[in-house]
């Protein structure tokens, strides 16, 4: 064997059978290994080492993502939101380079966003918002600004032609909403898509509150029609209602009630005005991690899903094979079912609050007003009589029996001495 | 990776969905234990999620994941060491269900020298690239390409032993041939 003849060494042989020549050595090699059989030896035989090494193969894992990982994901989202800190610079860059750029764009966006949003937003509450500040306003002003206003959103221009008190009114505004908070109106939409679907994961802990509150009432009918108001007004509704009218005692109403989680405190604000609170007491149960668990579960098995579809539109098979996929596929839709079941479920449950209400009414003893009728009374004598009779005679006997005995054998004992005692008497009144 | 960074749940997932597979077997064929690997994979998961905030894209994902997955194995593998009493082997990896060809590329492997098996199996089993070896490594490239030979080398003399005498005078030839050229290439 001659080296000089190779002029590629053996390792650039191995690294251009990983892909790890530059092109031009490549090539080299390339056209030396058409003619060197030597190089195609050692070429084969390091295909043949690293072919016996594939075939140890590591089983497929088994586990989905764990628990632990989906809430480590979850508490990182907020975190992990953040921009690094080269990013950071970039946006200081680009800021400090376009910043009037950037500050007219903003404002013009700002102004066009109130002029959109706030106559929505609110349209209800103008008057509100101007007796907060003890400014009196003129109604028919408010009304036509807020007309103005809602003019001004179809017009191309970003300024409004409001005059100066649209703009002082638009400061206001934005200045009692911030005090108000999200108009109710607003609210009531937001809640009403979170309750349609659960949607994606929101970003607080997912709590499950339960409260029990007990009220004694003094005028129960007014109390119950007083419950049933508080629950339309905080669009809660009944789970169950159970009302029990015991004699000699109050009634009773235990109810399970289930509001929006948000209103609770308001609804247990109201319902204890209801009467004296009697008990009180509130829970709440964090399922944060149980949904996140439950949404990464369901993903997976979405992914299933897909790839089971995908498999049966696009490969052939046996019978027997696309019968077992089609079986495969037909459980796994059962399980996103039960998991989308239940998803829903708690979601309900966190959205919702368990109220439940026990409303006793505060009794008072009343005087009997009606007698009973005289045949009744009569009837009852009657009875009773017998029934004293009856005893009476029953008690004789019994005491007969109990004490007659003795009382025989004590007067058999006395007998002679009594008469003694009588006859000398009746001897000493003779003489 | 990025993505992820940013926030993207669905980001991690195809990540998960990626590396998953490729990070167990990466366990599955250094350690003994299916479950200890699926714990491995996990963790190292969930030290990406953890570290996230700090990842900066100098390196590949991947050797991003498999420098994780290199120092949770060494811990492992401290721990193993502390556990076991000193003197006793660690337990033979599991072969129960192996076939006797895995058995038998388990032993010629463990005969290699442990960089020189790393090396390999890093570029054998977790397909990574010479540069990505040396990163994780902290080698210089030259160094992993010239261990890679001869760890080669070395497994092709151990797997056939019964073209022993014949295959290994070739190899130490080869081998020969390869130092000769590399203290050439070192003398230009």
């Amino acid at each position: 064997m001659n080296k000089i003849v190779h002029p590629i060494e053996p390792e650039e042989l191995m690294a251009y059978l990983d892909g790890e020549l530059p092109a031009d050595r490549a090539n080299a090699t390339a056209a030396h290994l058409g003619e060197c059989a030597e190089c195609q030896g050692l070429v084969a035989e390091l295909r043949n080492v690293s072919h016996t090494l594939k075939t140890w193969k590591a089983e497929p894992p088994k586990s989905a993502v764990s628990a632990a990982i989906a809430t480590a994901l979850a508490e990182s989202r907020p975190i992990s939101r953040g921009v690094t800190p080269a990013r950071r610079r970039n946006w200081r860059q680009v800021l400090g380079q376009r910043w009037p750029t950037l500050a007219w764009v903003g404002a013009v966006a700002a102004i066009l966003l109130l002029a959109v949003g706030v106559p929505t937003l609110h349209r209800g509450r103008a008057d509100y918002a101007f007796s907060r500040h003890g400014e009196p306003v003129d109604s028919a002003v408010v009304t036509k600004t807020v007309r103005e206003q809602s003019e001004a959103r179809s017009l191309p221009s970003p300024q409004p032609p409001a005059a100066a008190k649209a703009k002082q009114f638009d400061r206001l505004q934005t200045f009692a909403q911030l005090q108000a908070g999200p108009p109710v109106k607003y609210k009531r939409w937001l809640q009403d898509q979170s309750a349609d679907e659960p949607g994606p994961l929101p970003n607080g802990p997912m709590i499950i509150r339960t409260a029990e509150l007990s009220v004694i009432a003094k005028e129960f009918d007014k109390a119950r029609a007083n419950l049933e108001a508080i629950l339309k007004r905080h669009r809660g509704y009944v789970g169950e209602l159970k009302a029990n009218d015991s004699t000699g005692g109050g009634r009773t109403l235990t109810a399970t009630l289930r509001v929006p989680a948000d209103q609770l405190d308001a609804t247990l604000t109201e319902v204890k005005t209801l009467g004296r609170v009697e008990s009180e007491s509130q829970s709440g149960q964090d399922v944060t991690s149980q949904y996140v668990d439950l949404e990464a579960r369901l993903s997976n098995a979405r992914n299933t899903e897909e790839r089971l579809t995908d498999l049966l539109r696009n490969r052939t098979g046996k019978l027997s094979d696309v019968l077992a996929v089609e079986q495969e596929l037909d459980r796994v839709r059962g399980e996103i079912e039960r998991m989308e079941a239940e998803r829903k479920n708690m979601a309900t449950q966190v959205s919702y609050a368990t109220l439940n209400a026990t409303i006793t009414e505060d009794y008072k003893a009343q005087l009997q007003v009606v007698p009973p009728s005289t045949s009744n009374r009569l009837s009852n004598a009657a009875v009773e009589g017998y029934r004293s009779m009856a005893d009476g005679v029953l008690s004789l006997a019994l005491f007969l029996l109990s004490t007659g005995p003795s009382l025989l054998l004590w007067g058999a004992v006395l007998f002679l001495p009594a008469r003694m005692v009588w006859k000398k008497i009746r001897r000493s009144f003779a003489s | 990776m990025l993505e992820f960074q940013g926030g993207s749940h669905h980001a991690f997932e195809e990540l998960f969905a990626r590396y998953r597979g490729p990070l167990y077997g990466f366990f599955r064929r250094r350690l003994d234990g299916d479950q200890r690997a699926e714990d491995l994979t996990q963790e190292t998961f969930l030290a990406v999620i953890r570290a996230a905030e700090r990842y900066e894209p100098t390196a590949l994902v991947r050797t991003y994941l498999y420098g994780i997955a290199m120092n949770l194995l060494a811990a492992e593998r401290r721990r193993r060491a502390k556990d076991s009493p000193p003197g006793k082997e660690a337990p033979e990896p599991a072969t129960r269900e192996a076939p006797d060809s895995v058995l038998w590329i388990r032993q010629a492997l463990e005969k290699l020298d442990d960089s020189e098996r790393e090396i390999l199996m890093l570029r054998e089993y977790e397909q990574l690239s010479y540069a990505e070896i040396a990163e994780l490594l902290k080698l210089p490239v030259n160094t992993v390409r010239s261990r890679l030979f001869r760890s080669r080398m070395a497994l092709k003399g151990y797997l056939e032993p019964q073209r022993k005498s014949s295959d290994s005078a070739a190899a130490g030839e080869l081998v020969e041939r390869a130092k000769l050229a590399q203290a050439e290439g070192e003398a230009i």
